[in-house]
């Protein structure tokens, strides 16, 4: 193993890269299960195992790639360190989604479900559009495209305000508490997910200072 | 997220700098040889009487060390004063492991630079100190072991036997003659501005001495930028696997690239005040470096003339190993230099002055007092 020093080595930069990319992927997988356990009724204790083990893949990842990032800084001093804050600032987020996808699947285990409900086609298409939104998050990340990143945060912020005035709709409504409370959660959720993977593409695009403000600074888009 | 700048020198450019700084490193070691032979026997004897005393010997090493910051560089200067003739080989034993010791102030100054955070200076502090107590308990045990039985010689002539055969200072390295002409041309030059005897062989020990150093603070600077990505990839995977022989190996391949040990160590240092690496684990990384700066006064040897230099070279080489299979090898022994280490850190994180105390007692003012009272 020791002689593996002689070998070439990736750019660690393009390796952290590839990895993080991975993680988003990971992230996904578990936001999809945790849905489908809330809106199609699949079985949570089944689909739960399999989310936990996905976070605690996300977790271990993000941990080495850290490590790994100080190691980068000891070796090659400071060239580097807006690309390692970055990083760092990353991995945390991407780490924060995949706990959020966990809450979602907690809703499930609460004993809620949205399965058969009236509005869940409407659900559903939200599910997917953000499920499409970590793809398309992997995508910027990986080709650092400024267009694709800016078109991608316009969206983003549409669907947060549509989530943000759902959540005041439902905080409002005249519905029962056992109906208006777990979707009100949900958008909530949803709209930090959603702000998640807008700070993964600003990250992307641009530089370390100006990560998860936007209007010059006065608004945290960081949910 | 953008990638790194990459530096303006392309690789191949930078690796045929490399080749042409190793020969100017093996120029600088003969040119110090040489100067040496100029002088006059009485001045040779007047320079080097006062470290026949093996005590002194011990501390002139770490001092001299201390002083360029690298034992790489004072040990290829010892191999070539053993090679001209004018420093013993007994004498030149425990200068040898006297700059084994001195090198590790590199990275306890290192460590200093986190005095501020307790937590961090702790960690940064025991990883910087573990590798001053392994080299004292090596010495405090090897040098006695040496100056009575004289079986660590013994070994490192039976090697350079085995190497380039019992023909003892009939052996001529090849790589002597490739460096002749340029020694050859530096002391016409010198002679040309009207140098001769005592005065050409000093100004040719000091351009010796320059070259030498200059040469190998340039070879680490740009083996450093060759080969960050593999020697990241080499640290990474010391933190994945922990410590042990893998991190011993992961030790001597870093060193032997870098051609430093200070470098080595000095990195683990930031990752230990991190928390990044254990203790544990970077310990034997320090132990594999002590054994891959030898690299460098074995290259230093193919430099000079007679077997002395090969031999007293190899001399460094087989220390550190058996330091290494004593300290580390047996059991009993092996979490010592750590508890050593992590009692001196804690100590100074209540008294930070500890510290400071310590790096000047043991790097600068026991070697004067030491040279001072055994010359």
């Amino acid at each position: 193993m020791p002689l593996s020093f002689l070998k070439r080595a990736e750019s660690p930069f393009e390796r952290i890269s590839h990895e993080t990319i991975a993680m988003l992927g990971d992230a996904r997988h578990s936001f999809d299960l945790a849905s489908a356990v809330l809106l199609a009724g699949a079985d949570a204790s089944a689909i739960g195992a399999d989310i936990r083990a996905t976070d605690e893949r996300i977790n271990a990842t993000e941990q080495r790639l850290r490590s790994e990032l100080v190691v980068h800084v000891s070796v090659r001093g400071g060239e580097d360190i807006g690309l390692v804050l970055g990083y760092t600032l990353l991995l945390k987020k991407i780490e924060r989604i995949g706990d959020q996808a966990k809450n979602i699947l907690d809703l499930a285990e609460e004993g809620i479900s949205l399965a058969g409900a009236d509005d869940v086609a409407d659900f559903n298409a939200r599910r997917q559009e953000i499920s499409q939104m970590y793809v398309e998050a992997a995508d910027v990340l990986a080709t650092g495209d400024a267009e694709r990143a800016a078109a991608f945060l316009a969206r983003t912020r549409e669907m947060n305000a549509d989530c943000e005035r759902r959540l005041h709709g439902y905080m409002q409504s005249d519905e029962p508490g056992h109906w208006a409370v777990p979707r009100a959660i949900l958008h909530r959720y949803w709209k930090r997910i959603v702000a998640n993977l807008a700070g993964i593409v600003t990250s992307a695009i641009e530089p370390i200072q100006s990560l998860d403000y936007l209007d010059a600074g006065r608004t945290d888009i960081d949910d | 997220m953008s990638q790194a700048t990459p530096t303006g020198v392309p690789r191949w450019l930078r690796s045929i700098i490399v080749l042409a700084l190793i020969y100017l490193f093996l120029v600088g070691v003969s040119s110090l040889e040489s100067g040496i032979k100029v002088m006059g026997a009485d001045t040779q004897e007047r320079l080097f009487s006062s470290v026949s005393n093996p005590i002194a010997g011990l501390f002139v090493g770490l001092l001299g060390t201390v002083l360029v910051q690298s034992s790489s560089a004072s040990t290829s200067v010892i191999v070539g004063l053993v090679a001209s003739g004018a420093l013993g080989f007994d004498q030149a034993v425990p200068m040898i492991m006297g700059a084994n010791l001195g090198t590790t102030v590199t990275n306890t100054l290192v460590s200093l630079g986190h005095v501020r955070q307790s937590n961090e200076f702790r960690r940064a502090l025991a990883a910087a100190t573990v590798h001053d107590f392994f080299n004292l308990m090596a010495v405090a045990v090897l040098l006695p072991v040496e100056l009575i039985t004289g079986r660590l010689s013994w070994l490192a002539t039976q090697t350079a036997d085995l190497l380039v055969g019992s023909g003892g200072s009939e052996w001529k390295s090849p790589v002597k003659a490739w460096v002749k002409h340029p020694v050859g041309w530096l002391k016409d030059g010198l002679g040309g501005l009207g140098l001769a005897d005592n005065g050409l062989g000093i100004a040719m020990v000091a351009v010796g001495l320059c070259v030498v150093i200059a040469a190998l603070i340039a070879i680490t600077k740009n083996m450093k930028t060759l080969i960050a990505a593999r020697l990241e990839r080499s640290m990474n995977r010391v933190l994945a696997r922990g410590g042990g022989v893998v991190a011993i190996l992961v030790g001597v391949m870093v060193t032997i690239a870098v051609q430093s040990s200070s470098i080595t160590t000095s990195i683990l240092i930031p990752m230990s005040a991190a928390g990044v690496i254990s203790l544990r684990n970077a310990y034997p990384v320090t132990l594999g470096a002590n054994v891959g700066t030898t690299i460098t006064a074995l290259l230093a040897a193919l430099a000079s003339s007679g077997s002395d230099a090969l031999t007293i070279a190899l001399v460094h080489t087989w220390f550190n190993v058996i330091g290494i299979a004593m300290l580390f090898g047996i059991p009993f022994l092996r979490p010592l230099p750590i508890r050593a280490a992590e009692t001196l850190a804690s100590i100074a994180v209540q008294r930070r002055s500890v510290a400071f105390g310590w790096t000047l007692s043991v790097f600068i003012i026991i070697p004067l007092l030491g040279i001072a009272v055994f010359r």
